[in-house]
């Protein structure tokens, strides 16, 4: 965070979509941590959480045409961008794990304790107040939120009805937003 | 529809994490377009969110910086493969006007330079010319001088005058060229020894044994020929040492030299 300069989120904003390398530079030093965190939440494999959040700057850089601040804030919009890349690369590596008794191919990776990449991720961003959370609310936190469930896959994971795990995870999130304050 | 109730059903949170289906979305965003105190609530909520989460930040490697830096440095490669048509199309003309920005400012410096050089050059070539002008015209000064005393040496009228030391100054000498048609006395000095600054050489001519003043001068000339005061007659002329001005009268023991005119 060496940068001095601070902008409203307007100027941010027209700056970005102008391809300005600065602001770029200045977002990145602000939200990187903050993305850093939910990207880190959901995959829990620093290794992976560091591809991911370059692929969502990049991503950032790429589509910040198609922000529309009628629809949110920025950081909203980043931290979604964030959170599908995350629970994509999470679906890819659940595929990879299935095959993970298989000699690795290619050059000798580096990171030969990938043991060290992992990381307790219980007591980070969200995840912290999540544990004030009742169980099964909970649960469907971290099912529709973390893993990226839609409610109709939780709802048939869970054996119940459609209309309830709506209600449920809508209480939750009421109660998590207390949470934050 | 009671819009208190909408907000304060979970579809804020729900909507702003992400977790609201297609349906929910389109109808969320359409009721923002009415409610300003849903847009409120919403706003209010990703505050909050955006709060905790810059509160709740983790401190990442720092070559990820430089990844992220160098990726959207070489961007040209990332933007090709982009989805969004309208973001190509923003992106094509910024580039190329920074490529004819770029040429542009080099093409105006390489100009800036030339007319500097130029400029310096014409400069100098002005300031040469000047001084050969003074040169030429000093030269012709001097040449129409020299053409002038040349004159009075070949002028069939002019009678040269042989002035010889006398007994106090053996080696003065010195001679005089006397115009008769217009009186006009020219000198040429040959070998006359340097006077203290106070004294000059003074010089006369002898008309019916007396002096007449034809002007002073030293004994070093940058002039060849000296132009002295014109007379009518002369019998003789003489050279004395005078004070710096000249005398009235001739001291005639301090008589350096004499000449006859030869008749």
């Amino acid at each position: 965070m060496a940068t001095t300069t601070t902008y409203t989120e307007h100027e941010l904003v027209s700056l970005l979509k102008r391809r300005d390398n600065k602001a770029f530079g200045y977002l990145y030093d602000n939200y990187s941590g903050a993305l850093y965190s939910i990207i880190l939440q959901i995959l829990g494999d620093v290794e992976l959480a560091n591809d991911v959040l370059q692929e969502v700057f990049i991503n950032i850089w790429r589509k910040i045409e198609s922000y529309d601040h009628t629809k949110g804030r920025l950081f909203t919009w980043m931290l979604n961008i964030a959170r599908n890349a995350s629970i994509d690369t999470l679906r890819s590596k659940t595929y990879q794990n299935d095959r993970k008794n298989q000699p690795m191919p290619g050059p000798a990776d580096e990171n030969m304790n990938t043991q060290a990449a992992q990381m307790n991720i219980d007591n980070i961003g969200f995840r912290k107040v999540l544990g004030q959370l009742r169980e099964d609310q909970r649960v469907l936190i971290e099912l529709a939120y973390f893993k990226g469930y839609t409610h109709e896959e939780i709802a048939n994971l869970q054996q119940i009805p459609l209309g309830t795990v709506k209600t449920r995870i809508r209480n939750a999130l009421i109660q998590l937003r207390g949470y934050l304050k | 529809m009671n819009i208190q109730e909408y907000i304060s059903s979970g579809i804020v949170e729900s909507y702003v994490l992400g977790l609201a289906g297609e349906g929910e979305r389109a109808e969320f965003e359409q009721l923002c377009l009415q409610y300003p105190e849903l847009v409120e609530a919403r706003t209010a909520f990703e505050e909050t969110l955006e709060k905790f989460a810059l509160a709740n930040t983790i401190v990442l490697p720092e070559n990820l910086r430089y990844r992220f830096l160098e990726a959207i440095d070489s961007s040209p490669s990332i933007n090709q493969s982009s989805k969004v048509i309208t973001m190509e199309n923003s992106q094509k003309p910024v580039r190329r006007t920074n490529w004819l920005a770029v040429a542009a400012v080099i093409l105006l410096i390489g100009c800036a330079y030339f007319a500097y050089q130029f400029y310096s050059q014409s400069e100098e070539l002005k300031k040469t010319n000047k001084e050969l002008q003074s040169r030429l015209d000093s030269t012709d000064n001097i040449l129409n001088q020299i053409v002038a005393e040349q004159k009075v040496f070949k002028d069939s009228n002019v009678t040269v005058v042989n002035m010889v030391g006398t007994q106090i100054a053996p080696r003065s000498s010195a001679n005089v060229y006397w115009d008769s048609a217009s009186s006009s006395v020219y000198l040429v000095v040959k070998n006359m020894p340097k006077l203290p600054s106070d004294q000059q050489y003074q010089l006369w001519a002898l008309i019916d044994g007396k002096p007449k003043d034809l002007g002073v001068f030293d004994a070093e000339q940058e002039k060849l020929i000296l132009k002295m005061n014109n007379t009518q007659k002369a019998e003789a002329f003489a050279i004395t040492i005078e004070k710096k001005g000249g005398n009235p009268s001739p001291t005639l023991e301090k008589m350096q030299s004499m000449g006859k005119m030869r008749q």
